[in-house]
C-alpha cells in the first residue's frame, strides 16, 4: 500500500525557506559590498551561479535512494583524505594557506568536501552494530577519523576549519552517549593544551585540576595514569605543532591569547567590523549606504565579514532577523534528529547541525568582537562556492533522510 | 548495549541551551553596540572615512630687541613618497635628481616602515624649484610621489645663534606619549633652546581640512563643503632681548675660536648677546637629513652641539677674586684700608703658591686692579670655607641661573660638606682653601653665571634672572605681552660694591691688567682671568660692564685655550660692548616702534 504524503512530510519547508532567505540576504550584502569594487565587482553574479549549482546538487542528493550515504560513507571519507593530502602537495596558495585545488577554471577547497566525508564516516563508525562508545579503542578510532583531517588542514594551514572538524568530532562522540568520564578523557587534553599556552603556571594548575578530577572519578590507578599521560602528551604535542606553525598562524594564536598584541593585523579587521556594526543603529544606514562598507574599510568583507555589511546597512533589525533565521534552522535540525529512524541518520543530522552552528558561532562571534578573528565563512551567506556547495549537499542528505524517515528498509 | 545515553533528551537540552544561549548573547551584544553605544560607534566610523588633512602652522618669528628679524620662515617644497603607490625601481631616478647617495630613499622608507603605507613620507625638504619642475613634467611616470609646500625656518638673516635658537625635531615617541592630545605622529616640536622653551607660544595652531576618503586613503571629496575646515594660525612672534649688532660682533669675534659669550642688561637680566662657539648650521638641520649631518656634529671633537655658554663648567680663575673680596668686606674681616704684603708668592705648609709679580705692600683695590694672588691666598684663610662658599652662592654660583632655555649646568661651589665627603671629616688639606681664594680648584662656573655675577656687581647687587624673551605678540589679538623680569637681590651692601666697582674700573682705566681695551668714549670696568685647564692651554676669561657710571651691559667672555684673559678675552668684550652701546646712544630716546610689526600697542595691565 502506498502512503500518501503531504509536501511538508517529504520536504522540510521551514528549513528550506529559512536557508533561501539567508541566501537572498547574503546576496544583497555581497552586491552592496562588491558592486563598486575594482576587482570583486563580478562576485554577485558568481555567487548567484554558485547558488544555482548548489540548489541543483541539493535536489539531486535529495532524490537519491536512502541507503546511498551509508554505503558511500567510507569511500567518500577516504577520497577526501586523499584530496587533503593532494592539496598539500600541489595546492594553490591563497592568503598564505594552501587550501585550493585548481582544475582549469574551476577550483575548490578539499577541506569543504572533507566535511561531508568526515561527518558520514564518523556517523558510520560510531553507529556500526555493537559499538561501545565508552570503549577506549572505539573512541580512539573515532578520534583518529576526526583528527586526521584536523591535522591535514592545520598543515595548509587553515586554523578555523580544523577547529570546526575538531568540534564536530567531539560533538558526535558526545551525542553518541559517552559517559562523563569518557568525555573528560577526550576533552581534558584540549583544556590542558589551551592552559599551557597561557604559561607554565596555568599549565601546572590545569594538570593539578586533572589530578583532582581523576581522584573524583574514582577510577583505578592504571586508568588514571594513562589519562594523565595523555594530557601531558597532548600539550607537548601542541607545543611541537606550534613551533612548526607558520609565523602568521603563531601570530594569530598570540592574538587570540592577547588581542592587543596585534592591533594592526587581525585586530584591525575586528575593530573595523565592530565600527561597521555599531554604527548601523536600529534600522541601519540603508542598502548601499554604509560608509564602512562602501569605502571598503574591511578587506574581503564579502567573505568572512559579510555579517557586518548587514549590521551596518540593515541595522539591529536586519542583524537580529539573520540570527532568528539561523535559530529556526538549528532548532528544526535538532527536532529532525528525533524524527530520524536510525542512529546513522541521527548522527549525520547532528553532525550537520554542529557544522553549521560552529561556523555560525565563530563567525558571528568574530564579527561582534566576542571571539578572536578566525577566518570562517558564515553558512549560506558568505561569498564562496565550496562552502556553499558542501553545505547544500549536506542539507540535501538531511532532507533525504527526512523524506525517507517513515520508510522501511 | 550500555550506550543508553545516545542522543538522549538531556544532551539535546544541553545543545538547545548552547544554541539559544549564544544567540541571546549575540542579540545582547548587538543591542549594546547598535542601540546603546551607537553614537560612539558612529563618531568613530566617521573618523574612519572623514580624514582631516592638517596644515602645519608657521612657527612664530624671532625678532631682536629692535625688531630686526633673527629667525624667519620661508615656504619650501617638500618631496614626499607614499609607499602604497610607490615603485622602488624609481629610487635611482629620484636619488639622481635630488643629488643624494644611492640607498638614501630606501633608508628613509625603512625608518618609517612601521607607519601605514598610505601615509606620505617626507623624502627631501627645501627642494629646489628645478626638481619640482622636473617632477611636474614627469608626474605621470612617478606614482606615489608628490610634493607639498611647507614652511620651514629661514636662518638667512645673518645671525647663527645655534645654541640659543635651538631647533625643532620630529616629536619623539616618549614625548608624544605624554602630550597625546596636543601632538600627532610626525609633528615637529621644539627640541633645544628657545624653540623648546617657548614651544607652546611658537607652534601656533594647525589648520585642518576635512575630506572623504576610502579605505585606501584616496580622497573622494570634501566633507560638508568645507564648513568645518579651519585655517592654521601662525605661532606667536617672539621679541628677544638679543641685540643683533652685539650678537653679530660676538659671532664675528669667535669665528675661529672656541668658547662662550653672555652679555646681559644688568638692570633687567635681558640677554643681549649669547654665543657658544663653535656653532652649528641650523639650516642644515632643518632639511631632512639622513642622519649624516647629525653624525658629523656628534663626532666633531670640538663638540659643536654642546652649549658652552650655559653648560660648560670652567674654572673662573682671577675673575673670582671679587667673591673673596666681597666676603671679607661684608664679614668685616678687612676694610678698604687693609694692606697685605706680596713677595711673589705665599708659603703655606710645605707648598709655595706663586704670584705673577712681586706686588709688595698692596691694598684691596690694587689687588683686584693688578690681580695679586698672594693677597687672596692669605685672605682666603682668614675668610674660611663656610663664609667663602656662602658669598659665592649669594653671587649666583653653584646653582642654575634659571635662564629660559633648559640646557644648563649648576656648576660647583665646594663647601665644607663637599670636602668632608671627599677627604673625611676635617681631614682635608687647607691648601685647597688657598687655591679657592684665586678661583682655582674644585670650583666650576658657567659663562652665564659669570655674566650674572658681572651684572650683580655692575648694579650694586641687584639684577634679574637672565632671560631671552622680552615679550611676544599674540597672533590672534595682536596684543604685545611683555616679560616681567624676576628680580634678584643679594643683600650685600652698596658700600662693598662701590669698592669692588672702583677696583674693576681701574683694571681697565688705571694701571690694571686690561688697560689694552681702554676706550676714550666708553668707560668699561672689568676683571681678567686665566683659568687653569688640565687638558691643555689655559682659558682666557674676562668679565666686565659698561658704562661704568650707568651700566647698560654686563658681559662674560671665555676663550678656550687662548692663554691670558687680558690679551685674548678682553678685546672681544670691548667689541661687543662697543657694538651695543654705540647704537644704544642713538636709539635710547626712540620709542619702540611696534607698528612696524603690525603690533597694536600693548595695553598696560598693571
Amino acid at each position: 500500500m502506498k502512503i500518501e504524503y503531504r509536501l511538508q512530510d517529504k520536504f522540510d519547508l521551514t528549513i528550506f525557506i529559512s536557508v533561501m532567505l539567508l541566501m537572498a540576504i547574503g546576496l544583497a550584502a555581497i552586491y552592496s559590498s562588491t558592486v563598486n569594487h575594482p576587482t570583486a565587482s563580478g562576485n554577485f553574479y558568481k555567487q548567484l551561479f554558485f547558488i544555482i549549482i548548489s540548489l541543483i546538487l541539493f535536489f539531486i542528493i535529495y532524490s537519491l535512494p536512502q541507503q546511498t550515504f551509508k554505503k558511500f560513507a567510507i569511500p567518500t571519507y577516504l577520497f577526501s583524505i586523499f584530496l587533503l593530502i593532494l592539496v598539500l602537495a600541489i595546492g594553490k596558495s591563497v592568503y598564505g594557506s594552501k587550501s585550493w585545488l585548481d582544475f582549469g577554471p574551476i577550483g575548490f577547497q578539499p577541506s569543504e568536501f572533507a566535511k561531508i566525508g568526515t561527518i558520514l564516516c564518523l556517523s558510520y563508525w560510531l553507529t556500526y552494530k555493537e559499538r561501545d562508545i565508552n570503549n577506549l579503542f572505539d573512541v580512539g578510532i573515532a578520534l583518529f577519523i576526526g583528527f586526521t583531517p584536523v591535522i591535514l588542514i592545520l598543515l595548509e594551514p587553515d586554523t578555523g576549519t580544523s577547529i570546526v572538524f575538531a568540534i564536530i568530532t567531539i560533538f558526535l562522540i558526545f551525542w553518541s552517549g559517552i559517559t562523563l568520564f569518557g568525555l573528560f578523557v577526550v576533552l581534558s587534553p584540549a583544556v590542558v593544551t589551551v592552559a599551557s599556552m597561557f604559561g607554565t603556571i596555568m599549565f601546572i594548575f590545569s594538570l593539578i585540576g586533572v589530578v583532582i578530577a581523576l581522584f573524583l572519578f574514582k577510577r583505578d590507578l592504571f586508568n588514571s595514569i594513562i589519562v594523565f599521560v595523555i594530557n601531558l602528551g597532548a600539550s607537548f604535542f601542541f607545543d611541537y605543532v606550534y613551533k612548526i606553525l607558520k609565523p602568521h598562524q603563531q601570530k594569530r594564536i598570540a592574538a587570540f591569547l592577547d588581542p592587543m598584541s596585534d592591533p594592526l593585523g587581525s585586530g584591525y579587521n575586528a575593530l573595523q567590523a565592530k565600527l561597521a556594526i555599531g554604527s548601523g543603529g536600529l534600522f541601519g544606514k540603508g542598502f548601499m549606504q554604509g560608509n564602512q562598507t562602501q569605502l571598503r574599510f574591511i578587506p574581503e568583507q564579502w567573505t568572512d565579514f559579510i555579517y557586518c555589511v548587514i549590521g551596518e546597512e540593515f541595522g539591529f533589525v536586519g542583524s537580529v532577523i539573520v540570527l532568528i533565521l539561523f535559530l529556526i534552522i538549528f532548532i528544526r535540525l535538532l527536532k529532525l534528529t528525533s524524527l530520524a529512524k536510525d542512529r546513522f541518520s541521527i548522527l549525520v543530522i547532528a553532525g550537520f547541525l554542529c557544522l553549521l552552528f560552529s561556523h555560525f558561532a565563530i563567525n558571528i562571534g568574530m564579527n561582534l568582537g566576542l571571539t578572536p578573528v578566525i577566518g570562517l565563512p558564515l553558512p549560506f551567506m558568505s561569498y564562496g562556492g565550496s562552502s556553499l556547495i558542501s553545505n547544500m549537499i549536506l542539507l540535501g542528505i538531511v532532507f533525504n533522510i527526512y523524506k525517507n524517515r517513515k520508510l522501511h528498509t | 548495549m550500555n550506550n543508553y545515553d545516545f542522543g538522549s533528551n538531556k544532551r539535546e537540552k544541553i545543545v538547545t541551551l548552547v544554541i539559544i544561549g549564544f544567540i541571546l548573547i549575540s542579540i545582547i551584544q548587538l543591542f549594546n553596540m547598535q542601540i546603546l553605544q551607537n553614537e560612539a560607534y558612529v563618531v568613530k566610523a566617521n573618523e574612519n572615512s572623514i580624514k582631516p588633512i592638517y596644515q602645519i602652522a608657521p612657527r612664530g618669528v624671532f625678532y631682536d630687541r629692535e625688531h630686526k628679524i633673527l629667525v624667519g620662515n620661508k615656504p619650501t617644497f617638500t618631496l614626499r613618497i607614499t609607499p602604497a603607490d610607490y615603485d622602488k625601481r624609481l629610487n635611482p631616478y629620484l636619488e639622481a635628481i635630488l643629488n643624494v647617495k644611492p640607498g638614501y630613499i630606501d633608508k628613509i622608507l625603512k625608518q618609517t616602515q612601521n607607519y601605514s603605507r598610505y601615509i606620505p613620507r617626507r623624502i627631501a625638504k627645501d627642494v629646489p624649484y628645478d626638481v619640482i619642475a622636473w617632477y611636474e613634467e614627469n608626474a605621470s611616470k612617478l606614482p606615489g610621489v608628490d610634493y607639498v609646500i611647507e614652511t620651514q625656518r629661514d636662518y638667512s638673516y645673518g645671525v647663527m645663534g645655534s645654541h640659543m635658537f635651538g631647533y625643532t625635531k620630529e616629536i619623539p615617541p616618549e614625548i608624544l606619549q605624554k602630550r597625546k592630545n596636543e601632538y600627532m605622529m610626525g609633528d615637529e616640536i621644539g627640541y633645544v633652546g628657545i624653540e623648546k622653551s617657548y614651544e607652546d607660544l611658537l607652534r601656533g595652531e594647525k589648520g585642518v581640512k576635512y575630506v572623504l576618503v576610502d579605505s585606501r586613503q584616496k580622497i573622494i571629496g570634501s566633507y560638508e563643503d568645507g564648513k568645518k575646515d579651519k585655517k592654521s594660525i601662525k605661532g606667536c612672534d617672539l621679541i628677544l632681548s638679543i641685540d643683533k649688532d652685539a650678537q653679530l660682533a660676538a659671532e664675528l669675534a669667535f669665528k675661529d675660536k672656541r668658547g662662550a659669550v653672555v652679555a646681559l642688561d644688568p638692570s633687567t637680566g635681558e640677554i643681549l648677546a649669547f654665543l657658544s662657539s663653535p656653532q652649528y648650521d641650523l639650516s642644515e638641520l632643518a632639511a631632512v637629513t639622513s642622519g649624516e649631518a647629525w653624525k658629523r656634529l656628534n663626532l666633531d671633537e670640538n663638540r659643536p652641539l654642546f652649549n658652552r655658554a650655559t653648560m660648560s663648567m670652567y674654572s673662573p680663575g682671577s675673575t673670582f677674586k671679587m667673591v673673596s673680596a666681597i666676603a671679607a668686606l661684608e664679614e668685616g674681616i678687612i676694610d678698604s684700608n687693609y694692606r697685605s704684603f706680596c713677595g711673589g708668592g705665599f708659603q703655606f705648609g710645605n707648598r709655595f703658591f706663586k704670584c705673577l709679580h712681586v706686588h709688595g705692600s698692596i691694598d684691596l683695590e690694587s689687588s683686584i686692579e693688578k690681580s695679586c694672588n698672594t693677597f687672596y691666598y692669605q685672605l682666603a684663610l682668614k675668610i674660611g670655607i663656610d663664609r667663602w662658599s656662602k658669598y659665592a652662592k649669594k653671587l649666583g654660583f653653584g646653582k642654575k641661573t634659571g635662564v629660559d632655555i633648559s640646557e644648563e649646568s649648576a656648576g660647583i661651589v665646594p663647601t665644607k660638606e663637599y670636602y668632608d665627603k671627599e677627604f673625611g671629616k676635617d681631614k682635608w688639606p687647607k691648601g685647597i682653601l688657598v687655591s679657592l681664594g684665586i678661583g682655582q680648584g674644585e670650583l666650576s662656573v658657567t659663562p652665564i653665571q659669570l655674566a650674572q655675577y658681572a651684572a650683580l656687581i655692575a648694579n650694586y647687587g641687584k639684577t634679574a634672572k637672565p632671560h631671552f624673551l622680552k615679550g611676544y605678540v599674540e597672533t590672534k589679538t595682536g596684543r604685545y605681552v611683555e616679560t616681567k623680569p624676576e628680580y634678584i637681590e643679594t643683600g650685600i651692601s652698596r658700600k662693598t660694591f662701590e669698592i669692588i666697582r672702583r677696583a674693576m674700573f681701574k683694571v681697565v682705566n688705571g694701571a690694571g691688567t686690561a688697560t689694552n681695551i681702554r676706550m676714550p668714549d666708553i668707560e668699561i670696568a672689568g676683571k681678567t682671568g686665566t683659568a687653569q685647564n688640565p687638558h691643555g692651554k689655559d682659558h682666557a676669561i674676562f668679565i666686565g660692564f659698561a658704562p661704568y657710571k650707568n651700566p647698560k651691559i654686563a658681559i662674560a667672555v671665555v676663550v678656550e685655550n687662548a692663554g691670558f684673559g687680558s690679551v685674548n678675552a678682553a678685546p672681544i668684550a670691548r667689541d661687543i660692548i662697543k657694538a651695543y652701546l654705540k647704537k644704544e646712544k642713538i636709539n635710547i630716546e626712540k620709542p619702540i616702534y611696534l607698528s612696524k610689526l603690525e603690533i597694536k600697542e600693548a595695553r598696560n595691565e598693571n
